[in-house]
């Protein structure tokens, strides 16, 4: 990082964490929107973006995580509990990473997507035995508590991200994209790299489950398993330019945004604005904002 | 008390015909798929479509729903062509892997687009049609009016397209782009042309399906998806274009489906469906790509 670009973060990580003393309580729930958006594009991108292994089921671990935080509700401290989320959506993805990173390209997608929805009824089935069709939570954290922690967890995020990248581990994952048949030829350990990220890229995405279901102080599993939020981190990975590091970031900041304007009036709206940027980017500038600016067309 | 639900000729119908109703969506999928390698995640989108249009027809005139089922075809034909001058032409430039993979996002971007229109133009309240339920009795078993057409048109639509494809000169050129498509366009087969017939075919059989389905089915503008993975476990486990392998594999998903549900709770219905979806890619994790590689 260059010293200029350096100061730059430290400035905007400075006015992310002064946001709750200066904006209202409608900007701060912004605010943790975009904390929470980035923080689950930029995770997604640790595998999505560097060996693009598109997962559309990272829902699986954000409802995960906030599962566990909402069954260890008033047992558990939060300050365990919330990680305590991350870890099990890690420790799933790690179990189920083997087998299912076998599987190449688009199978990978779609394979993402039905596991995300075999957890989703899973869990509806649990709750049902459990006699518990929804939960409500009583006495959760303010907005302001919950941001700042997401906040955090967008930064790490981040940091984690950058890490991976300029890694060993982040090398061979490009290598992956590149050409998985010659990356595994010369050597790169690509079974135990892809397991790793995709483990790695799902802990942060279940603590942010964990928070968000303390946000809502209610809990159903429709809900925190709706398969529009992997759709919505996929978008916005694309949209920014999952490749670049600062495209997740980019593009989850811009469809907040987008969000804003119209989520509230017209939900519906948002879901097709969604569906033609992703169409739009795939077809016109698959490299994405990040990857058009970078390489301008001859 | 198990052995008698199991060996029960009622389950049995309903395998059937749930069974025949996932053959008939795969195989407009497999027609797509084999033809041009696009993945279709919306293809259940326009089974949705197709129940709407039966949904509105009997609604609105009292047509009843395999009346109705044509004109869910043609607006799959239309569609058709529409994505294939809107957007397709500009995908299909691209080599195989560059295809399935940029097809997959833009038209998981599509299907979220058209279930969130018909929410909007239809709202998203579930709604049914209550037609042809009278109870039919054969050989003791009780079958509605309506569970005895999707099983009939559905094995006949199964059937003649089985046929359509040995018998006729576009079945074979067909059956020859599946297999090969450059072998083919060297022999003399009008690529493009057969590409776009098979599009019109596969999304027509989907809407098909979906009018005939709404007669038994919740309608409503998120119903698709769980047809797009049952079509997807049909064309994996059948094989890549070969429809008679599609016929028994939805006729698989059908059967681990009903009697799943009847050893162990209706709530299991839909973790039955996705579990045999992960099984199958487990268990083939090259997809349909190492069949369509060998083949090409």
């Amino acid at each position: 990082m260059t010293p200029r670009a350096g100061i730059a973060a430290g400035a905007a990580l400075a006015l992310a964490g002064a946001v709750p003393w200066l904006v209202g309580p409608y900007g701060l729930t912004i605010a943790l929107n975009a904390a929470m958006w980035v923080a689950l594009t930029v995770s997604w991108s640790i595998l999505g973006g560097t060996a693009a292994y598109i997962s559309l089921g990272h829902v699986a671990f954000y409802g995960l995580g906030a599962y566990v935080v909402v069954t260890s509700w008033q047992v558990l401290p939060l300050v365990v509990a919330v990680p305590l989320g991350g870890l099990v959506a890690g420790a799933f993805a790690l179990t189920i990473g083997w087998p299912v990173l076998r599987v190449r390209g688009p199978y990978f997608v779609i394979l993402t997507l039905g596991i995300a929805e075999l957890v989703k009824y899973a869990v509806l089935n649990v709750e049902a035995a459990l006699g518990a069709s929804s939960r409500l939570l009583f006495g959760v954290p303010d907005n302001r508590t919950l941001y700042l922690a997401t906040l955090g967890l967008a930064v790490l995020a981040i940091i984690v991200a950058a890490l991976v990248r300029r890694s060993r581990l982040g090398a061979g994952l490009v290598a992956v994209r590149e050409d998985e048949v010659t990356a595994e030829t010369i050597g790169v350990p690509i079974g135990r790299y892809k397991v790793f990220a995709f483990a790695l890229s799902a802990v942060i995405p279940g603590m942010v489950g964990g928070l968000m279901a303390l946000r809502s102080a209610y809990f159903e599993p429709l809900q925190v398993f709706n398969p529009v939020i992997s759709f919505t981190i996929v978008t916005m990975a694309v949209v920014g330019g999952a490749a670049d590091a600062r495209g997740p970031i980019l593009g989850a900041l811009l469809l907040v945004v987008v969000s804003e304007l119209l989520w509230a009036n017209a939900p519906q709206g948002y879901m097709i604005a969604l569906g033609v940027l992703l169409i739009g980017f795939v077809v016109f500038a698959p490299g994405g904002i990040t990857g058009a600016l970078a390489r301008p067309r001859p | 008390m198990t052995m008698d639900l199991i060996a029960s000729p009622q389950l049995l119908f309903s395998a059937l015909v749930l069974g025949a109703g996932y053959a008939l969506v795969g195989l407009g999928l497999n027609l797509v798929y084999g033809t041009m390698r696009l993945l279709n995640v919306g293809h259940g989108d326009l089974v949705m479509l197709g129940a709407y249009v039966a949904f509105w027809c009997f609604a609105l005139t009292g047509l009843p729903p395999p009346l109705a089922a044509p004109l869910a075809a043609a607006l799959g034909v239309l569609l058709a062509e529409a994505l294939h001058r809107g957007l397709l032409h500009r995908l299909l430039g691209a080599g195989a892997e560059r295809i399935e993979a940029n097809s997959l996002l833009v038209f998981f971007g599509l299907s979220i687009i058209v279930q969130n229109l018909a929410a909007l133009a239809f709202t998203a309240s579930p709604r049914a049609l209550r037609t042809l339920d009278d109870v039919v009795h054969v050989a003791g078993v009780a079958m509605t009016e309506s569970r005895i057409v999707i099983l009939l048109v559905a094995l006949a639509v199964c059937g003649g397209v089985l046929i359509g494809l040995r018998a006729t000169v576009w079945g074979l050129a067909i059956k020859a782009v599946i297999d090969n498509g450059r072998a083919a366009a060297v022999v003399g087969v009008d690529v493009p042309r057969v590409r776009r017939l098979a599009l019109w075919a596969g999304f027509a059989i989907a809407g098909l399906a979906g009018a005939l389905l709404a007669m038994v089915e919740q309608i409503g503008p998120f119903m698709g998806f769980p047809y797009t993975i049952a079509a997807f476990v049909v064309i994996i486990l059948g094989g890549l274009g070969r429809l008679g392998g599609g016929v028994v594999a939805g006729l698989l998903l059908g059967f681990v489906q009903v009697y799943g549900v009847a050893l162990t709770a209706p709530t299991f219905s839909s973790m039955l469906l996705y579990g045999t979806f992960v099984a199958v890619l487990l268990l083939r994790p090259q997809g349909l790509a190492r069949a369509a590689r060998i083949r090409s």
